[in-house]
């Protein structure tokens, strides 16, 4: 079956030398929760850069749904949605334009990019807050405007990078409920995050990366069946010391 | 959506133009009023309250002489500033992402920039020929000339404001062309003054000005007059366009300024 995403012996080497990335290879396969961990800095948000087009690879070969996301970097576009870590939103433009005019990219016709983006903006109770510029938006809805972005052309490869920074528990897991549903509907999501809980509940497979390489992968079943769990696992693979911190005497 | 991306994608391009179009227009007063109301006072103070007397060039009243080269200042600045703060900013906030992750090509990317560029430059033009109308200096002689010399250089310019709108890195350095390239040639490009009136030696100096093309240029669709070969002017035009498209298809190619 093909991959959903596949990456292989990918580098990223900056302009000034820095290495983003220093080999990597994974595959994540369709219909897939993937969960993509590791400490600020390992690669994490470079690897999403360069399969969704953002940064340019060094080398190596990245295929969406197999299609070369490099050569034929249009049609893999068509099959991708991203919600980023960091805002890359005009400010002073509303909500409903920020998610209607990415579906215009994406070559949707005004019919069904204005039924989608009403769509969206209710799913994640945007609706009262449509006409608002995005610097309006307290934190949280601009998190949302994020991935009502990021779902306007339906892709059939959802990432997410760190999705949840920043929202109150009450949006997390409405946006778990979300993201577990469209997964159930067969999408393929990939997932970074800080939150080991919210790996721990929505992903099936994992990946750890550290300094530019894969530390670590296999089904979450294995990382959490371990001693100390997920978290001691993770700070395992990534050699950092596991310093439990005690909880406070009752 | 359908499984294949069409050849074109026309309603990206449309989205980019549709979307630039409404930034602009949060800025109303700043892209269409303040070049009208520094024409206007050109065309009052240069044309009218100077140009009376000033005796007539080549059997034109000085302000029909001196409005093209107004007219070619605004729509040089117009253009330059528009793609050049469209660019940078859409890279200093990084919007500039959500084109990279869409299935949009690169000349899709650029002819959007340069479609409202063209649109902001003509509005400019139209806004400007009709202040001079109440001075009794606008004509036109030739409108397909006159329409070819406001897009192509509206396209050139703005070509060039792209270059810089990636290359800057700072609200200064996206200043630094107007001020010392753009701005000193275009006034000693022909302006307010024909070749002759200059001395011998400076006239080999606008010869060399692409500048002087471009105003003679207009200035030979409006009101007939010319002191340079029109089909040279042509050749720098659609050369300086054609060379520009190229520098700048090759930097979005690379992704220079765009992609990390």
């Amino acid at each position: 079956m093909t991959p959903a995403l596949s990456i292989s012996h990918l580098r990223k080497v900056y302009r000034r030398g820095t290495v983003g990335i220093e080999e990597l290879s994974l595959d994540v396969a369709p219909g897939e929760f993937f969960g993509f961990l590791g400490p600020n800095g390992a690669g994490k948000t470079t690897t999403i850069h360069c399969v969704t087009g953002i940064a340019r690879p060094t080398s190596g070969r990245i295929e969406v749904f197999g299609v070369d996301a490099v050569r034929n970097y249009r049609e893999a576009r068509r099959l991708v949605g991203l919600s980023p870590q960091e805002f890359n939103v005009d400010p002073f433009a509303n909500a409903r334009d920020i998610v209607s005019w990415m579906g215009g990219y994406y070559g949707m016709k005004a019919e069904e990019r204005r039924a989608r983006t009403e769509m969206l903006l209710e799913k994640f109770d945007l609706a009262v807050h449509a006409k608002k510029s995005f610097r309006e938006l307290s934190g949280g809805l601009k998190r949302r405007v994020m991935l009502a972005r990021a779902m306007i052309n339906d892709p059939k490869l959802l990432i997410l990078d760190e999705p949840t920074a920043g929202v109150d528990v009450e949006l997390r897991r409405d946006l778990w409920r979300y993201l577990q549903e469209m997964n159930r509907d067969g999408k393929t999501i990939f997932l970074t995050s800080h939150y080991l809980e919210e790996v721990e509940r929505l992903c099936r497979n994992i990946a750890i990366i550290s300094d530019g390489r894969i530390v670590r992968q296999g089904p979450k079943e294995e990382f959490v069946n371990e001693p100390g769990g997920l978290e001691a696992a993770y700070l395992r693979a990534t050699g950092a010391e596991p310093n439990h911190v005690p909880a406070p005497a009752a | 959506m359908s499984a294949k991306a069409p050849l074109v994608n026309w309603i990206g391009l449309w989205t980019i133009i549709r979307r630039e179009w409404t930034r602009l227009m949060r800025v109303p007063i700043q892209a269409f009023l303040a070049p009208w109301i520094s024409a206007l006072l050109f065309i009052f103070i240069f044309g009218f309250v100077v140009g009376g007397r000033i005796s007539q060039i080549g059997g034109h009243r000085y302000i029909q002489f001196v409005l093209p080269g107004i007219l070619m200042m605004n729509i040089v600045n117009a253009s330059f500033l528009q793609s050049s703060s469209q660019v940078y900013f859409s890279r200093f906030l990084r919007y500039v992402e959500e084109t990279l992750v869409a299935p949009l090509s690169y000349a899709e990317m650029i002819a959007g920039v340069i479609a409202v560029v063209v649109v902001r430059s003509v509005i400019t033009a139209l806004g400007i020929l009709v202040i001079a109308a109440f001075f009794g200096a606008t004509s036109i002689d030739g409108v397909a000339e006159f329409v070819f010399w406001i897009v192509s250089v509206s396209m050139v310019f703005g070509l060039l404001g792209i270059v810089i709108g990636l290359w800057a890195n700072n609200f200064e350095q996206l200043t630094i062309l107007n001020i010392f390239f753009i701005t000193p040639l275009s006034f000693v490009g022909g302006v307010f003054n024909t070749v002759a009136m200059l001395p011998p030696w400076l006239r080999w100096i606008a010869y060399g000005n692409p500048f002087f093309y471009f105003i003679n240029g207009l200035r030979h669709a409006m009101i007939g007059f010319t002191e340079a070969s029109e089909a040279l002017g042509v050749a720098i035009a659609l050369g300086l366009a054609v060379l520009m498209s190229a520098i700048v298809w090759r930097l979005y190619a690379v992704g220079y300024g765009l992609r990390e």
